[in-house]
């Protein structure tokens, strides 16, 4: 920490001030209301100010190299930058004086922009503080010193949190990348979602077939480490050195159990499988589908009864029905949340769900459509085939105030959710392929196959003679029984294609087309502080500048847990968090503001305040001296302690008590000058 | 070391001062996370307010010491502003706990002391909320302005208010 003495670059902190101040026109955004000749005029008669001057763009490169070679020319040991926030240029400038031979620390960024010549319309009020502001900078500027910045190593491993196609993605290009990758999953198998669908878009490949090998290919790699069954438990640390602890849930079954079918058979309790979303049973102890990762079964504690059938079955190894939970500290440099989303869950009696048994979502029907699933691909319901299928769109989505009722959170969902229309369109193309005398009715209130070729299975149905019915918001159809028992179900409902007319639908089945909801993130958003949008999903740093980054340093969003996505765009997504953390990871050091804490062992009376209320835990006691000591690797510059030493024995660099009075009385005197004005 | 390159000024009297067209003068401090951010929000959005608050930037509100307060009011503020981040969303884990802990013991100082609590405020300000720093920095503005300006040892003497105002003198009869 260079505090005292002479700078790296040879400009000593505490010679004479030379203060250069630069007033920045923002090209009119502060000349307009600023008068910026009189700032600078008043500017430079302040005490130790050398030079002042103006310039249209002083974040352009000659506004840049202006300032530059003034503070050469002028052997300036002080800059002040009068322009916009300093989250903007702040550190702009600070390389532009450091490639003037100054030590960065040795500038002063002062706002006339966000909170002068963007909030005050008067111009001579503006003129006032914007003069005001600068003098406080002078100040603040004499009473600098030059600083160095720290340099905090990077723990040269990642967190994935996720199993699904983001997650799976973002850890494999990780690993390639030579990371050390640990990878968790909530639920006892990878593959998410995306293990459940039957086939996707554009290429019509059977989901499994594509997430298998990815599968394979991430816990295969030997820089991956995966954790299933595993619950965030408590999170600490921050970009470059975050402690996540993780508890294991207990599987139950390991891999020495060397006949899990047999034990799966001996199971006697049966519960609705999830997998199939309630569509079939299965045991208490199960395997979701053939192939499925790790290929050892688990078991459901909720319907398990401790039997011990399983156990017997299965030799007598490998199963354990009393295994504990336990906990896992998992270091990482950065952290990748890929949790993805949940499917709207529909209400009771929405459109006759949960009423008529014939009344579906489209992921069910998508379980239905497997040959590996419940009705090795059969569409049947309730035994008997289907001849007339009908799909509902924007179940779910696109919601309108006054029409849908909210959500528990008291929120409707506005917005659209991307996939489902495709994902209809595909399935119908698929349909009419398998079963070319299938009637499929096309209920929408708008269709958006909006990706690059979704338009094709839109032009395909409509060839293959599904009937396309346009309901109106406010005169949504209704789903009852047929009066006349020609059919199971009947649809009524004003077409707006044919002028309002109203039609009966007779149906075997209703598919849903259900839309995409944030999951319940509420203990992930609290421990890694995400900020969450409107939509109730997370939300980046910029949708278009730092759109896989969140606030917080060094976490990033890899997927649908940022907003609707079909797979293709989750795994770009993932892909792109993947890269953006590997090139944090890849640059080994972060380096961090030198605004940290220090002591002045003269005047410290060892009443050790402040180690009480560091929030870090970085100051500890030095036994020998008994004084307090700052860990300045830990030390994160909130200056806390500062505020709290009696003795005034602590200080914050960049924020000692000198620098900050300073800035204040310039601020609150009143100028002799007005006084002999007037 | 230099000292401070500000000159010490005469106070004016409460007459000068209206003669002067007085302005309040009040100082805010601001933690860089949330509150500092919050008023660059306001500025983004062009919401005009009062020109009267003059920022202090600190990395966290935990850092504001109440003696910077004190000092503000006794060398010339006429009124001071604290605003951190709300609880539970500091940058550093809990230093707004710290500030949160300390400003209302402050307030009874300030009491003590005979400054009007209008002239004092502690707020709550996140990175989103530009338009509630411009709002409380108006409500601020004109709330001193009312009051008038403070003048901390005449504002004692002349109202006979303060810590130790109902005392009379030693020696004095009362």
């Amino acid at each position: 920490m260079g505090l005292e003495g002479d700078c790296a670059n040879g400009v000593k902190g505490n010679q004479t001030p030379r203060i250069g101040v630069f007033v920045c026109r923002c090209g009119g955004n502060i000349s307009d209301v600023v008068d910026v000749d009189r700032v600078v005029e008043e500017a430079s008669r302040l005490p130790g100010v050398v030079c002042a001057m103006a310039h249209t763009f002083c974040c352009s490169d000659p506004g840049q190299g202006a300032i530059e070679q003034k503070i050469r020319q002028q052997g300036l040991n002080r800059a002040i930058m009068a322009a916009c926030s300093p989250s903007l240029h702040e550190m702009t400038f600070r390389r532009t004086v450091a490639r003037a031979g100054l030590n960065p620390y040795l500038f002063e960024h002062c706002n006339i922009r966000e909170q002068v010549s963007w909030v005050i319309k008067d111009q001579e009020q503006a003129t006032q503080k914007a003069s005001r502001l600068i003098r406080a900078a002078a100040a603040r500027a004499s009473h600098l010193r030059p600083l160095e910045k720290r340099r905090i190593p990077i723990h040269p491993s990642a967190l994935v949190i996720g199993g699904g196609a983001a997650g799976l993605t973002a850890a494999r290009d990780l690993a390639f990348r030579g990371i050390e990758v640990i990878l968790i999953e909530c639920t006892p198998f990878l593959g998410g979602r995306m293990a459940s669908l039957h086939r996707i878009y554009p290429t019509g490949r059977r989901a499994r077939d594509v997430i298998g090998p990815l599968i394979d290919e991430v816990v295969n790699h030997p820089k991956v480490t995966v954790y299933t069954n595993a619950q965030l438990e408590s999170a600490t640390g921050f970009i470059g050195n975050f402690l996540t602890t993780v508890r294991l849930m207990p599987r139950g079954v390991n891999s020495e159990c060397k006949d899990p079918e047999a034990a799966i058979a001996a199971c006697p309790e049966e519960c609705l499988d999830q997998f199939n979303l309630g569509l079939s049973r299965r045991r208490a102890i199960y395997k979701p589908y053939d192939g499925c990762w790790p290929p050892i079964p688990a078991i459901d504690w909720r319907s398990c009864t401790r039997c011990g059938a399983c156990y017997e079955a299965a030799g007598g190894k490998g199963i354990d029905l009393n295994e504990q939970p336990r906990l896992v500290e998992i270091r990482s440099g950065v952290v990748v949340l890929a949790v993805g989303l949940d499917t709207y869950p529909v209400r009771h009696g929405e459109y006759g769900y949960g009423v008529f048994p014939e009344v579906i979502t489209l992921h069910q029907l998508n379980r239905l459509m497997d040959p590996t699933g419940p009705t090795h691909g059969e569409i049947t319901v309730g035994g008997h085939s289907v001849r007339r299928i009908g799909f509902m769109h924007c179940v779910g989505s696109l919601q309108h105030k006054g029409i849908h009722k909210p959500m528990r959170d008291g929120k409707i969902n506005e917005y659209c959710s991307r996939v489902c229309c495709t994902t209809t369109m595909h399935t119908a193309a698929e349909l009419k392929e398998r079963f070319p005398n299938l009637q499929i009715y096309d209920f929408h209130e708008d269709i958006r196959t909006y990706g690059r070729k979704h338009e094709n299975y839109y032009d395909q149905v409509s060839e293959k003679g599904v009937a396309f019915i346009r309901f109106d918001p406010e005169r949504p159809p209704r789903v009852d029984r047929d009066p006349l028992g020609e059919a199971p179900l009947l649809v009524r409902t004003f077409d707006r294609l044919t002028f309002g007319e109203e039609l009966e639908v007779p149906l075997d089945m209703l598919v849903l087309a259900t839309g995409l909801v944030a999951r319940d993130m509420s203990k992930l958003v609290d421990l890694y502080h995400c900020s969450v949008g409107a939509d109730r999903f997370l939300m980046e740093v910029h949708p278009k500048l730092r759109p896989v980054e969140m606030a917080t340093s060094g976490v990033f969003l890899a997927g649908s847990v940022q907003g609707p996505m079909d797979t293709t765009e989750a795994t770009a997504a993932a892909a792109a968090a993947a890269a953006k953390a590997s090139a944090l990871i890849s640059s080994a050091h972060i380096e961090l503001d030198p605004f940290v804490a220090y002591v002045n062992e003269d005047l410290c009376s060892d009443c050790r305040i402040c180690l009480t209320v560091c929030p870090f835990s970085a100051i500890t006691r030095n036994e020998e001296k008994r004084v307090a000591r700052v860990n300045e690797a830990l030390c994160m510059g909130c200056g806390t302690c500062v505020a709290t030493c009696p003795s005034n024995a602590i200080q914050q660099a960049g924020f000692e008590d000198v620098q900050v009075k300073s800035e204040l009385m310039a601020l609150i005197s009143r100028p002799a000058e007005r006084l002999a004005a007037d | 070391m230099p000292e401070p390159a500000t000159e010490k000024e005469p106070q004016l009297t409460k007459e000068q001062s209206e003669a002067l067209g007085w302005e309040p003068r009040i100082v805010g401090f601001l933690c860089y996370w949330c509150s500092y951010t919050g008023a660059d929000g306001a500025g983004t959005a062009r919401m005009k307010y009062a020109p009267n608050v003059d920022i202090i930037k600190v990395m966290c509100s935990g850092r504001i010491d109440p003696e910077l307060v004190l000092t503000a009011f006794a060398r010339g503020a006429d009124g001071v502003m604290v605003l951190g981040c709300h609880p539970g969303d500091c940058h550093y884990t809990n230093g707004n706990y710290k500030t949160m802990v300390r400003m209302p013991l402050l307030r009874r100082v300030l009491d003590e002391l005979g400054i009007e609590p209008e002239r004092f405020r502690h707020e709550w300000v996140s990175a989103a909320e530009g338009e509630k720093f411009s709002r409380l920095v108006t409500e601020m503005t004109e709330q001193v302005r009312a009051l008038g300006p403070l003048d901390w040892p005449r504002l004692q003497r002349e109202r006979g208010v303060g810590h130790g105002a109902d005392l009379a003198a030693w020696g004095e009869r009362p």
